[in-house]
């Protein structure tokens, strides 16, 4: 089940957990032991991905969503316990970028790129095409557009859930869906997460 | 199949993932919904100052959407809870007890005073680190016996957990539970918000309870 050098990683991921839990016990600042608690997470990401099995992979995911989602409630409770919320959030206002094709021309290629790899981290790698080409440009308009896909593939993604479920024959046309369907999603939501902070400047 | 809990009266599948109702998971599972309906039905309290040496007292101020979102926050540590109590696979019960972390820290986060806010701060500073061990602990297990369903790995025909890895988990759940710890930080205690402070107590309580049933059956 487990590799030859498993007793070794294990090693080495306990003594990054316990120099990120020292780091932790000397620091004094508030904020500095969130950007530390940060990187103790990632040797609890380390303890699973050391299983080196397909599970591993499918365990990461959730692993990391639940940091992340611990990592933003507690900057959003660091805000408002410092009184921090209204600074405003600027987008980036480069002018070289703003005027040239530029943008366009990178973030196309890493749609499609992104396009090809399909799935999650095709997902990832072509909303942050969209990301840079809405950070970079200054307007967003079409935010209606982006969320009725958004919300479209979220239907075709657990459609083909049922397929998988109910009409297992149909597998593969369940497994095309599903990929596409996380793929938009993923594209969508990131894109909106990257013109909204702009938006608010 | 007997596992510590006793024999399962409902299996429920969902593939490889069977989430069984025992009656110790089931009696903790309906405790859960119980206190999650009260929440859902109990009108919030407000918290009286009295000014010493006087007869004055006064309430203190909660706005609306405060209170609608610690309510939001207390249902969602009930369902939180309720997964965790019933959960057939180790991982899945470390994520949900990491949902009740979340969700405790978020019930106490929204009180709009800078003190209770400062004590929830640190409590989720802790409840995020404990997730290191929780996470750590249960992917030894997978590493160890090469399974994660409780189920399996209550038949004992497995090869046995080290006991610093049951001491992983373990402290892990400490860690996300916050009643135990709670109590010590004063303004937490005594945080305005009637109904929904309980369920910190209430979800910290059961998942402490269940991860006994969990660590026995490894």
């Amino acid at each position: 089940m487990i590799g030859q050098y498993y007793s070794w990683g294990l090693l080495v991921v306990l003594i990054a957990a316990v120099a990120g839990f020292a780091a932790l016990a000397f620091e004094k600042d508030d904020l500095h032991r969130l950007l530390l608690i940060d990187l103790v997470e990632i040797p609890s990401l380390g303890f699973i991905a050391l299983l080196g099995t397909d599970l591993a992979e499918a365990l990461i995911l959730p692993g990391l969503v639940v940091g992340i989602a611990e990592l933003f409630a507690l900057s959003q409770i660091y805000l408002v316990k410092e009184g921090l919320q209204d600074r405003p959030v600027r987008a980036l206002r480069i002018e070289v970028v703003q005027r040239s094709p530029a943008p366009l021309v990178l973030s196309s290629i890493l749609v499609v790129y992104g396009v090809i790899l399909s799935g999650f981290t095709g997902g990832a790698i072509a909303a942050l095409g969209l990301i840079f080409l809405f950070l970079a440009k200054d307007s967003a308009d079409d935010l209606h557009l982006l969320e009725l896909a958004s919300g479209m593939s979220w239907v075709l993604w657990i459609a083909a859930f049922f397929v998988f479920m109910f009409l297992p024959e149909y597998w593969y046309a369940a497994l095309m869906g599903a990929a596409i369907g996380i793929l938009i999603k993923v594209v969508t939501k990131l894109a909106l997460v990257g013109t909204m902070w702009g938006e608010q400047a | 199949m007997t596992t510590a809990g006793g024999t399962p009266l409902f299996l429920l599948e969902f593939g490889d993932i069977v989430i069984s109702f025992t009656p110790y998971t089931t009696s903790l599972f309906i405790l859960a919904l119980v206190f999650t309906l009260l929440v859902i039905a109990s009108r919030p309290e407000r918290q009286l100052d009295i000014a010493f040496g006087t007869d004055a007292y006064m309430t203190k101020e909660i706005s609306l959407s405060e209170m609608r979102f610690r309510r939001f926050m207390a249902i969602a540590c009930g369902l939180a809870s309720m997964g965790a109590v019933v959960t057939g696979d180790l991982f899945d019960f470390c994520l949900f007890t990491a949902l009740v972390g979340i969700c405790n820290v978020g019930i106490v986060a929204a009180v709009k005073s800078r003190h209770v806010q400062n004590a929830a701060y640190q409590y989720g500073l802790v409840a995020l680190a404990a997730t290191v061990l929780l996470f750590g602990g249960s992917a030894m297990v997978a590493a160890t016996t090469g399974t994660l369903s409780l189920p399996i790995l209550a038949t004992g025909t497995l090869p046995a957990v080290p006991l610093a890895v049951k001491a992983f988990i373990v402290i892990g759940v400490m860690g996300e539970g916050m009643a135990p710890f709670y109590a010590a930080k004063a303004e937490m205690f005594r945080a305005p918000g009637a109904p929904y402070v309980i369920m910190c107590s209430l979800s910290s309580l059961l998942i402490f309870l269940r991860v006994i049933e969990v660590v026995v059956q490894l």
